[in-house]
């Protein structure tokens, strides 16, 4: 028994094992860290987030963050307006600043998009994928991480996973999921040495 | 265009013609059919390779795992395609693995819950693509590469599980 249990627990534990560095996650406090906006200059956090911050990293070239680009303009219609501040952020090596600027142009994007220089913000909140979003409350607590909704296709979305967890939080309250799986392209890193 | 070309052609057309018609359709695949499929290749070392056709990456890996597959094949080496396509894209997912020459049966994901396939899978998978697991001749997942994989760091696990 105490075999399986050990066993279990090796699991358990393998199953939690944190990616590329992983420092935030659900539950935990975002500290603050720097991103770069457009124009090569460095923002922080701490300077932009809100009572509830949401942060979306997002891809120029993935058909599955592309296929969300509405959705994201309308998300922002949408909870701008409650006081949701936005921290939209591109963590691809393969897409510079330019190329992140004319999407943002093409989409009609109102929010800013910022750069993470060697892929460190994706590192630290775990992204893997874009698109991929993670909810912060007013104590710095990330509340809910995961996708938009449950399918990249609008027309078979069945549950708004981000819009309730953002009325949940926006209301003081535990969103219904608070981790989802976020499906959607890989985001592409820099080579570190381990 | 003289006899030859007329020839040419009308032999490029039928050569090409039933290679359309042949790809079949994806084979639904969810979390219970995926575990059983894994238990079908015991005895063999076996990568399976979730892909889709709107993943640049993995259709440019594609034909690398295929020709990985055929060098190993003899060893007792074995690759599974599963394609993480939208009913939408399934037909073009299918010629694809087909014009490709992935070996059959083809599969796509077809789960009521793709959080649940995903965590049935990996609990550590975000369900980003490509994403390819090893399992070795028992049937036991050894490894996943999530990603863009390095074709040397892949083959050099691969040889390491079929070694064993």
């Amino acid at each position: 028994m105490k075999h399986y249990f050990a066993a279990f627990l090796f699991s358990a534990l393998v199953a939690a094992a944190p990616v590329y560095g992983q420092e935030f996650k659900v539950g935990s406090t975002v500290a603050d860290f720097s991103i770069t906006k457009l124009d090569g200059s460095p923002a922080q956090f701490s300077n932009l987030k809100g009572d509830v911050t949401l942060v979306m990293f997002i891809s120029v070239q993935c058909p599955v963050s592309n296929a969300y680009d509405d959705r994201m303009n309308a998300l922002y219609q949408d909870y701008a307006a409650k006081g949701v501040k936005f921290i939209v952020i591109n963590a691809n090596r393969t897409e510079p600043a330019a190329a992140v600027q004319e999407h943002a142009r093409q989409h009609n994007f109102q929010f800013a998009v910022y750069k993470d220089e060697n892929n460190a913000v994706a590192d630290k909140f775990g992204a893997t994928v874009t698109p991929e979003t993670y909810v912060i409350d007013s104590a710095g607590v990330i509340c809910y991480h995961g996708s938009i909704d449950d399918s990249q296709n609008l027309a078979r979305v069945t549950t708004q996973r981000l819009r309730l967890a953002l009325d949940a939080v926006l209301a003081g309250k535990e969103p219904p999921q608070t981790e989802t799986k976020a499906f959607g392209c890989s985001i592409k890193r820099v080579a570190k040495g381990t | 265009m003289n006899r030859r070309s007329w020839l040419a052609a009308l032999g490029a057309l039928l050569w090409t013609k039933p290679r359309a018609l042949a790809a079949g359709p994806l084979i639904p695949l969810d979390e219970t059919a995926f575990r059983q499929m894994v238990a079908a290749h015991r005895g063999k070392v076996l990568l399976v390779d979730f892909w889709a056709t709107w993943c640049s990456p993995c259709r440019e890996e594609m034909p690398k795992l295929i020709a990985l597959s055929g060098a190993q094949k003899h060893k007792g080496f074995d690759l599974v395609t599963i394609s993480c396509d939208e009913p939408e894209q399934e037909l073009a997912a299918a010629q694809f693995v087909d014009r490709q020459g992935a070996p059959a049966p083809h599969y796509v994901r077809h789960a009521k819950s793709d959080d649940d396939f995903i965590n049935a899978i990996d609990a550590k998978w975000s369900g980003a693509l490509p994403a390819l697991f090893l399992f070795n001749r028992e049937g036991n997942q050894v490894q996943e590469f999530i990603g863009e994989t390095d074709e040397k760091v892949l083959e050099t696990a691969i040889n390491k599980v079929l070694s064993v």
